[in-house]
């Protein structure tokens, strides 16, 4: 009996499921050849990334706080995703966000319970205002919101840095380049991680919830899908562009305020950690899904978490980059690869579509 | 049909071989058999027409032959050698070109620059004039007239075609394949075309030809081949063939042609369901809608005949809520709702097959599920308040692929999987479910073949005979002639006139469309 080939049309989720899982090992067996190569042990390597993760609760504290920004910008990237803006400045609004919730947190004096939730919606806001040109611009006037939103980085980054070394240097002059200690800080739930991890949680299972099962979420597919159907059922797609891109934004903005109040507790120059671009691969990755956002956020989070165990072993950033490349890499196979199966070619197939 | 009688009859030396022949070719795509065991054999000197309903299999048995699918079986012999294409080069340089439906020219570069772009017989280096010469000696040695100098954009379709033919020869075809080649021409463009494919196939080349339109293939073609569900059903002489003899061929059943009015005018006709009046629409393009007022009752169908961009498009979208008149109004059943939007007509039950489904009519990426509810979405039992329920959902587009006949392997693929005759039939069914006032059908026939067409036919006389307004927009005069009680022309986004169907007179529509104003009184 012969086989031959097939391409479906849909891949199974759990064959999809698979292939990942394969694409991964595949991807540190690569890894793994290439340190054997240059005179290293792998499985050593290995073993002690995999122990100072995951064997202590030090390990799994520091793994939360990578996990929580990766997931603000993974849900903000694959928000923007579902109406098809492809919002490469989450680096930007995530500097924007942690900027005015800064500003709020040196200058309006209050109580920790009211300038918290204040921080977050300033945080929001200043994510929302960061993208608020390049939507304007999409929305209106057709332009590519993959450019503006992609310079828009630069600038939100240098703003930060100057803040932080120029007008609101710390005034003690303790620090060099970062601002004073912020006087309130997001509430810890476990250990160093506070609330930002489970509110990013709860986000992405609200946003899951609203694409599945609002007739809002099913507008945004449609607009995402065809903008042309959309207007052709009479759909608001322009307002659904605004709306949704203001959102990614603010989401990434509200990862920023989570970080600079809840992780870093100063405001400084790169303290976005380049979490934006990584965002867009954590959300590629899950293919704009909220919920599998949260899976290759936590992926992604292991994988820069073993690259700082790593680089105390004397291994440079290029080797984790590296492994992350060769991730994206045979994860785009295996998204390929899992649409085959193997028919027999002496079984007749019964003609389906056929009238 | 022996072998040698087939040589015979096309005046060929016996023992000729084929030019080209397909031999057990089978192809599978998921679920569905694309074709199966297909036997063809295409003579030099014979025009063999290529026959089936939508999803019968004839794209993709073209597809193979040309390289652009590999086949799960079977064989392509040429010169009695089985032959593998790897490649749609490998197949052009076998001598087999083809011609698509939707032309593959760069419409900013010239004529000349169509014809010599990727093509390893073009000089590196030639100045414009050589290269306009060389497209002149091309055009004349293959008796195909074009403006080697002109932009292609510039050109008529017809003009287009040719040049899309000439780059095909030019690259010395023997075996020239046509998708449909006729749809986009007019009858006299047509005429050309088919003496130009005479004088080719009398150089002991030959065509293979596949249309929909029966009388067309009757005209054309020696012989033709009918395949049915990705099987061939059989090769026949033309001559020896009818049109309800190749239809009932082609579709397994007999097809009845028949006037659909029924009962000749005792039908009652209600009230004016929607109402133009003097409607202008200017676009950056100018005035596209001039001074329009028109009327369709309940009850009946309006059929808008014209050749296509004389305003059409732009009636449509204001029929159905897409644009706003810059002047006029639009009434619907009584309410003036020029501004309503397109989706309060669809809530007060206007149904709209758009022309162009792909762009407007669907989200192709996106599930048939997402599709199917487009227009019922927001209504129970799939929504509640701010809430969309995808099980509901999914019954839903289970319910409306079962009414169009469409079987659907898996409801969460992508729309674009389904074939371009079944996307059409979900849409119809999904617009004729709210349609409960006016229905406007835009070239609703196009890409579909003869039995999907009558089925689609039947559905708007049960909508008309249920009390609902049809607008029906064609570019087949005949169709809108058998259905039509009305018939409104346009012209430069004007109506010359309106007639009655019955008994109208077919020379004076002919005149109307061509932009004579209607003489006489109205309908």
């Amino acid at each position: 009996m012969s086989y031959r080939l097939q391409r479906m049309p849909v891949a199974a989720p759990s064959v999809l499921f698979a292939a990942r899982v394969l694409s991964v090992i595949l991807a540190l067996l690569t890894a793994a050849v290439v340190l054997a190569l240059s005179g290293k042990d792998p499985v050593a390597l290995g073993g002690k990334v995999l122990s100072s993760t995951f064997g202590s609760s030090f390990g799994l504290e520091d793994l939360s706080l990578l996990f929580s920004p990766l997931l603000y910008c993974g849900l903000a990237v694959a928000v923007g995703l579902r109406i098809g803006a492809w919002n490469i400045g989450a680096e930007g609004q995530f500097n924007l966000g942690a900027f005015a919730a800064t500003g709020v947190a040196l200058f309006v004096p209050g109580p920790t319970w009211l300038l918290v939730p204040l921080m977050a919606l300033t945080g929001m806001a200043g994510g929302a205002l960061w993208i608020l040109i390049p939507t304007l611009a999409k929305a209106y006037a057709d332009v590519s919101e993959l450019i503006t939103t992609l310079l828009m980085n630069f600038v939100a980054l240098l703003l930060v840095y100057w803040v932080a070394t120029g007008p609101w240097l710390d005034p003690s002059g303790m620090a060099l380049a970062t601002t004073a200690r912020l006087s309130v800080s997001v509430p810890y739930v476990w250990g160093i991680v506070h609330w930002g991890l489970p509110v990013a949680l709860m986000l992405a299972i609200g946003l899951a919830v609203m694409f599945a099962y609002t007739r809002w979420g099913y507008e945004v597919r449609i607009g995402g899908g065809n903008p042309g159907a959309a207007a052709y059922a009479g759909m608001p797609v322009q307002r659904h562009v605004i709306i949704v891109m203001l959102m990614s934004g603010a989401i990434a903005g509200l990862g920023g305020m989570m970080e600079v109040a809840g992780t870093v507790g100063r405001l400084q120059g790169g303290i976005s950690n380049n979490y934006g671009y990584l965002g867009i691969m954590v959300a590629v990755l899950a293919r704009a899904a909220p919920l599998g956002v949260i899976a290759t956020a936590f992926f992604m989070a292991v994988i820069l978490n073993g690259g700082i165990v790593l680089q105390s072993q004397g291994l440079t950033t290029h080797t984790v980059l590296a492994v992350t490349g060769l991730i994206l890499f045979y994860a785009a196979i295996a998204d390929e690869v899992a649409r085959y199966r193997l028919i027999p070619t002496t079984g007749k197939v019964t003609p389906k579509g056929a009238r | 049909m022996s072998e040698d009688s087939i040589q015979q009859r096309l005046g060929l030396a016996s023992g000729t071989p084929p030019l080209v022949a397909l031999k057990g070719v089978s192809k599978y795509f998921p679920g569905v058999v694309a074709n199966e065991d297909v036997d063809l054999a295409v003579y030099p000197g014979e025009i063999h027409a290529l026959l089936g309903e939508n999803g019968a299999g004839k794209s993709t048995l073209m597809n193979m032959l040309t390289g652009i699918y590999h086949m799960d079986a079977g064989e392509i012999i040429m010169d009695g050698e089985s032959r593998r294409f790897a490649s749609p080069l490998d197949a052009i340089a076998a001598g087999i070109g083809m011609v698509h439906q939707h032309f593959k020219l760069v419409k900013a570069f010239t004529v000349a620059e169509n014809i010599h772009l990727g093509w390893n017989a073009t000089p590196a280096r030639i100045s414009r004039k050589a290269l306009e010469e060389r497209t002149m000696n091309l055009a004349d040695t293959l008796g195909l007239a074009v403006k080697p100098g002109a932009v292609v954009a510039d050109l008529s379709t017809g003009e287009q075609q040719r040049v899309e033919i000439l780059r095909v020869l030019a690259r010395d075809a023997k075996v020239l394949i046509l998708d449909e080649p006729t749809a986009v021409l007019t009858p006299s463009e047509a005429r050309d075309l088919f003496a130009a494919l005479r004088a080719f196939v009398a150089r002991g080349n030959a065509v293979i030809f596949i249309s929909h339109k029966l009388d067309e293939v009757m005209e054309i073609s020696n012989r033709v081949s009918i395949l049915r569900a990705g099987r061939k059903v059989a090769t026949e002489w033309t001559t020896d063939c009818s049109e309800k003899s190749l239809a009932q061929l082609m579709v397994g059943r007999e097809i009845v042609f028949n006037d659909m009015r029924g009962d000749g005018g005792a039908r009652k006709i209600g009230v004016p369901m929607v109402t133009l009046e003097d409607v202008t629409l200017s676009s950056e393009y100018g005035t596209v809608l001039k001074n329009v007022s028109l009327s369709v009752r309940a009850g009946e169908i309006l059929g808008i005949a014209g050749v296509a961009g004389n305003g059409q498009r732009e009636l449509t979208y204001v029929l159905s809520g897409l644009v706003a008149p810059s002047k006029g109004t639009v009434t619907l059943d009584g309410e003036d709702v020029g501004r309503a939007g397109a989706r309060a007509f669809a809530q007060k039950g206007v149904g709209h097959i758009p022309e162009d489904r792909l762009y407007a009519g669907m989200a192709p990426t996106l599930s048939i599920t997402d599709n199917a509810v487009l227009r019922e979405y927001t209504m129970p039992p799939l929504s509640n308040g701010p809430w969309y329920a995808p099980r509901r959902a999914l019954a839903l587009a289970c319910e409306i692929a079962k009414i169009a006949g469409v079987m659907v392997p898996d409801f969460a693929m992508p729309a674009r999987n389904l074939s371009g005759g079944n996307q059409q039939r979900l849409v119809a069914r999904r617009e004729m479910r709210i349609a409960d006032k006016v229905l406007i059908a835009a070239y609703p026939s196009r890409g579909l073949d003869v039995g999907a067409i009558n089925t689609m036919m039947r559905y708007f006389v049960e909508m008309r005979d249920r009390g609902v307004a049809v607008v029906l927009i064609s570019e087949e005069l005949e169709e809108v002639l058998n259905l039509a009680d009305r018939i409104a022309v346009m012209f430069h986004g004007e109506i010359m006139g309106v007639v009655a169907a019955q008994g109208a007179d077919i020379e004076q529509i002919g005149l109307m469309m061509g932009g004579q104003r209607q003489q006489g009184q109205a309908a």
